[in-house]
């Protein structure tokens, strides 16, 4: 083993992300190794950070972006510029000569540019997805000793390879490090610059890279060091050169003469006819310290800024509830429960709240007697915990089991068979017309043909069961969960039915539908947790414990789980049989309530959604079951901010699904544990999505995954854009865009709290994550003590008082 | 020293997202096993860290230990050396006495 290089290849490859399968889609911030520095100098090569110039001027045009938001953002991000100039006899500020000057300068984006495809890059993409697919036809040789070691035996007989080439494979060192060694040496590249040349290597097939991270640490099986071993080997074989990259785009700087002649622009835009030298040379002055490249940044916050004022101003003061609510509903903090939480509240006896959707309930989960499992928990966690279930009738569940096993073997053989390349002509013969009929039924009626397969098909979540929570947490740590549930949500008093909603998508022919079921869930749906949590709560001996720790849940308080389809918006409630009859009233009632808020919340849906009309919401609900749809449903698409405080500051507000909300009251939390856990777990997930939607969108063809239309899936580990080349990162287009123009407003995450300022100062001063985020940039904070006090905004310098309103809006 | 071996032991606070960096080098250089204290608190050079957070393993900071016998140990510590001088994370190096010298070779 050679540590030092192995060190350097630590070091080369710390900056990278490392991105989860899609079968378990977890959004990740792709530029997180960037966020201890300012977000304006995360700027890469082939990466961009704002919009073009046409999209802000046309922003401006609509009213979207105004004078007071550049104005505003000019002053965070220069704040130099605060004095008073006569121009022309006029006096005007500083800010507004540099608001005209942003309007009137032209600047071109540097464009994201999508990297080429090398016949190096083309020829690891497809040794790596061959080695790492996990369903091939047949498995690649020597796989078992590690990626360079099978590439080495394997290459000595690849036709692709010039017969000198895979002539001398065979001498190559067995061991990864030593052939890496060996062809730094003979490349000539000398001992100081190996990092940055490994770096360099890195940048190439950012997807795969990206992926070979995530596996080494959670699987192990290929690691950095064997990749580049093959590459920089098969470099030294090939004689390629290696030069490390010069890092970062280079920004030319403004000539004096450029400033001038600015200058003399703005300036006769003021002063008119009666402008002269001396004129220009005050502009220019101005015009020097907010210099072209700057204005990229300063128009996205001031886009965003317009946002932020208008959902702070949107912000009420409703009374409390004091009244005991009939119904309760906590879902997740997603975006997308907004709409669902809003139209449910229409209803003055209903209740809500928002929670991360794991309900604090962090599980490995797997149906009873299944083979596999799922972890079904914040990806910021390891699992430590089994969850599987119980059936209920004992006596069924041999039969059931047996007929969902028949059902699995039925479809592998069809599979298998209708796959397979030695099939008989026989088995087509025979079996075509039913996959025509069905693929007909399927095109042209996917409604009829999904509730054809659901009747023919036995379903294990028929299956009555309960989820075995005595199993998997001791009684301590069930109470503690409760507990810390309780007091994160700021639930003071108890309904008779307290329904607690996961989330699931549903989807056909969908490579990306883990990217919209639950991001808290690990890219998973989050009916386990809702079921986990609803037992925990209903479990007697959780509720003497609480009650020992001042928590009271009345004894006719019944909490059932249940799962929000975000296609279709329904919520079903699970575990039905559980429902003691005394409450089986007000568990018809939810249903009627919901199914009245998912007829609204479709209907409102439909007004955004790509080719969708609000007259037609059972066509929106069919999506789910259409093989051709590749806008099931808009995601989180949009998302912009985050709320945590009272559902008093939000009832009754049109959020328009942007927000994630997250219940908080801080007289349940006198030490500031449960602001801590929000701020440091649901936060950051929210972070990584909305930045993954974010550079998605700026960068659908370097950090997206770009368009689905050509997507080719290797096994379950991701996809590919035709038939080879580099694993995409993100999110595809159809997730952010529509034909060519987005529907997701890139912006940083807004995040709003309603707590003392002075718990919020010690927690971000507690914590590197927070201080990086917010000191940096990355995503803003805004505060008040109570609903009395005024907003402030956390700056590096403390916190400062937010303007009532915004002028000009 | 009442029969004990002389070893060297490593001690490293790195934020948990890097930590599997320094748990491969620990394994490379053959080390029989490293302990992970997770959710460490405490003042350093980028500031405050309040420690455990109940929700977040992957932001809070590891301390991962690790005994050799000092003939193996001087590899390990330049590479962590290496590792470290691009990155925040701290090493602390000490002679340390152990009574089954056998497990740590």
């Amino acid at each position: 083993m050679n540590l030092i290089l192995r060190a350097q290849v630590a070091t080369a490859a710390h900056d990278i992300v490392p991105s989860w399968p899609v079968e378990s889609f977890i959004a990740v911030n792709p530029l997180a190794g960037h966020e201890r520095r300012p977000f304006e100098a995360a700027a890469a090569s082939g990466v961009v950070l704002a919009r073009s110039r046409d999209a802000y001027l046309a922003d401006a045009g609509r009213g979207r972006i105004v004078d007071a938001d550049l104005e505003a953002a000019l002053a965070e991000r220069v704040p130099e510029l605060a004095w008073q100039l006569a121009i022309g006899g006029k006096s005007v500020s500083a800010l507004s000569v540099a608001v005209l000057d942003m309007r009137n300068a032209q600047w071109n984006s540097p464009a994201a540019t999508e990297p080429s495809a090398p016949w190096l890059d083309e020829y690891l993409a497809t040794w790596v997805s061959s080695y790492l697919n996990p369903d091939p036809l047949w498995a690649m040789p020597h796989k078992q000793h590690g990626f360079y070691q099978a590439w080495r035996a394997l290459a000595r007989r690849d036709p692709s390879l010039l017969r000198t080439v895979r002539r001398m494979v065979t001498e190559l060192p067995v061991e990864p490090d030593a052939a890496l060694a060996w062809a730094l040496v003979k490349l000539g590249v000398p001992a100081e610059a190996v990092t940055e040349t490994l770096r360099t290597e890195l940048q190439h097939l950012p997807g795969w890279v990206g992926y070979i991270k995530w596996r080494a640490e959670k699987i192990g099986d290929i690691d950095l060091l064997s990749y580049l071993g093959v590459r920089l080997t098969l470099q030294a074989l090939l004689g390629l050169t290696c030069v490390p990259s010069t890092r970062g785009p280079v920004l030319a700087n403004e000539t004096p003469q450029a400033v001038w002649h600015r200058a003399e622009q703005v300036a006769r835009l003021i002063g008119g006819s009666r402008t002269d030298r001396d004129d220009i040379a005050a502009v220019s002055r101005v015009l020097a310290i907010n210099p072209v490249p700057d204005h990229a940044l300063t128009w996205q916050k001031a886009y965003e800024l317009h946002y932020r004022t208008a959902l702070v101003n949107a912000l009420r003061n409703t009374d409390p509830y004091t009244p005991r609510p009939q119904l309760q509903l906590v879902m997740c903090i997603d975006p997308r429960s907004e709409g669902m939480r809003r139209h449910v509240e229409v209803l003055p006896e209903m209740e809500t709240f928002g929670f991360a959707g794991f309900f604090g309930v962090p599980v490995r989960f797997s149906r009873y007697g299944a083979r596999g499992a799922i972890n079904s928990l914040p990806a910021l966690l390891t699992a430590r915990h089994h969850l599987t279930e119980e059936p209920t009738p004992s006596a069924q569940a041999e039969d059931h089991i047996t007929s969902g096993r028949t059902r699995d073997a039925f479809r592998r053989s069809t599979h298998r068979a209708d796959s397979g390349t030695v099939t008989p002509f026989a088995f087509a013969e025979v079996s075509g017309w039913l996959y025509g009929a069905i693929s007909v039924l399927r095109t042209l009626t996917p409604t009829l043909e999904a509730r054809i397969h659901r009747f023919l098909t036995p379903s294990t979540a028929a299956l009555a069961s309960t989820v075995t929570i005595g199993d998997a947490f001791t009684l301590q740590e069930r109470a503690a969960m409760a507990e810390t549930a309780v007091r994160m949500m700021g639930i003071t008093q108890f309904a008779p039915l307290v329904v607690l909603a996961g989330h699931a998508s549903e989807s056909m022919n969908n490579l990306y539908q883990s990217a919209l079921d639950c991001g808290a869930c690990g890219g998973n749906p989050g009916a386990a947790n809702a079921r986990a949590s609803a037992a925990i709560f209903n479990d007697p001996d959780v509720r003497s414990l609480l009650a020992a720790r001042g928590i009271e849940i009345p004894s006719d308080s019944f909490f059932i789980a249940a799962e929000h389809n975000t296609v279709t918006d329904a919520v079903t409630l699970l575990d039905r049989h559980l429902v003691p009859q005394s409450h089986v009233d007000a568990a018809r009632t939810f249903d009627r309530v919901q199914r009245t808020a998912a007829g609204r919340l479709v209907k409102e849906r439909a007004q955004n959604l790509p080719g969708a009309s609000p007259h037609d919401p059972a066509r929106v609900q069919g999506r789910a079951h259409d093989w051709a749809e590749v806008y099931p449903e808009l995601g989180l698409a949009g998302n912009a901010a985050m709320i945590i405080g009272p559902r008093q500051l939000t009832r009754g507000v049109n959020l328009d699904r942007r927000v994630f909300l997250h219940s908080y009251e801080t007289e349940l939390d006198l030490d500031g544990a449960a602001l801590e856990t929000i701020m440091t777990a649901p936060l950051v997930v929210a972070q990584w999505i909305n930045h993954q939607y974010y550079f998605s969108a700026l960068n659908p063809d370097t950090l997206g995954a770009g368009t689905k239309t050509i997507h080719n899936a290797i096994g379950t580990i991701g996809v590919i854009a035709g038939h080879a080349g580099d694993l995409r990162r993100g999110l595809p287009w159809q997730s952010v865009g529509h034909g060519d123009q987005l529907f997701h407003e890139p912006m940083r995450l807004t995040v709003v709290i309603q707590a003392p300022l002075d718990s919020i100062g010690r927690i971000v001063s507690g914590n590197q994550m927070l201080r990086n985020l917010l000191d940096n940039d990355w995503i803003t904070l805004t505060a008040r003590n109570d609903p009395a006090a005024l907003w402030y905004r956390y700056t590096s310098y403390g916190w400062t008082v937010v303007p009532n309103a915004l002028k000009g809006t | 020293m009442n029969n004990l071996t002389q070893m060297t032991r490593l001690e490293v606070v790195v934020p948990a997202r890097d930590a599997p960096a320094i748990r491969e080098l620990i394994t490379s250089a053959g080390a029989t096993g490293y302990t992970s204290v997770s959710g460490v608190s405490g003042i350093g050079h980028h500031g405050q860290h309040s420690g455990a957070l109940l929700f977040n393993e992957y932001d809070t900071l590891t301390m991962l230990i690790t005994v050799l016998p000092p003939g193996n140990a001087g590899e390990l510590i330049d590479a962590i050396q290496q590792l470290l001088s691009t990155s925040s994370g701290v090493m602390f190096v000490s002679d340390t006495y152990v009574s089954r010298p056998d497990y740590f070779q």
